[in-house]
């Protein structure tokens, strides 16, 4: 995947085939496993930090359902034009955050699945001959990060 | 007699709170600290990223928080009343950043 356009409208991308099955499959996955427990402060243990605590929960769940319903989107009705070398997705501002986040969220979330281990090091060639279902999340993992990257490469 | 102020000369009046040695209601209002925890999972580039949305910073600004994340374990990102705090903490924790708002001392 590499930026090919940049204009004030928003961003094209060039993808292989492959690539946009892979971030289909990513953004197919959202919202992957139970979100995390909501923490609003460490030390602050009042009330008032308990109530902004319960809203920040509410906001973060009003948050997920419309990252939700891009994703519903995006898997249904993106539109991808075809290109000499593979397919084209263009973004605007709004939906290239959105699908940061997206991707962003099922990095973190396949992150907590695999036991929140501190090192993310590349696996050794015995993790890979062993496909079991850490390694599923791994992989979506890595796939997140390197569409993040693409998403986010450095202006020209 | 009383001396009337000149166009160019200003009159101070006093506002109730605003005597030296006193503090506005401003002033005494908690402020915390809007903190981003270090976390082995978020990607350099994409933390550097939301800090420059989510605060309006460029680009170095943000790299400087950002490695100070990394490096230090956490970093203040603003010193803030608590609504502002909030929303900052919200932003962040949208974008599954590890932001908390602590008491400022």
């Amino acid at each position: 995947m590499k930026r090919v356009r940049q204009t004030p409208a928003g961003w094209q991308f060039q993808l292989l085939q492959n690539e946009v099955n892979y971030l289909r499959l990513l953004v197919g996955m959202f919202p992957f496993g139970e979100p995390p427990p909501v923490n609003i402060s460490n030390a602050d243990q009042s009330p008032e930090a308990a109530e902004r605590e319960s809203l920040l929960g509410e906001s973060l769940a009003e948050h997920r359902k419309q990252l939700k319903q891009f994703a519903r989107k995006f898997i249904a009705g993106q539109k991808w034009e075809q290109h000499e070398n593979g397919l084209l997705l263009t973004l605007d501002a709004e939906s290239r955050e959105t699908l940061l986040q997206i991707l962003n969220d099922v990095r973190v979330a396949c992150w907590h699945a695999l036991g929140e281990p501190e090192s993310l090091g590349f696996p050794d060639a015995s993790q890979l001959q062993s496909m079991t279902q850490e390694m599923g999340w791994r992989c979506a993992l890595e796939m997140a990060g390197y569409f993040e990257c693409a998403l986010l490469e450095p202006e020209e | 007699m009383l001396k009337m102020p000149s166009v160019f000369e200003p009159a101070t009046v006093p506002r109730p709170g605003s005597e030296p040695g006193t503090k506005s209601r401003d002033e005494l209002a908690p402020t915390f600290h809007v903190v981003c925890w270090n976390d082995p999972v978020n990607l350099m580039v994409y933390v550097t990223h939301v800090f420059m949305r989510v605060f309006g910073w460029n680009q170095a600004k943000a790299q400087k928080h950002m490695l100070e994340v990394h490096e230090k374990g956490r970093s203040v990102l603003a010193r803030e009343g608590a609504e502002k705090a909030e929303f900052y903490v919200h932003q962040l924790q949208q974008y599954k950043l590890q932001a908390t708002m602590e008491p400022a001392e």
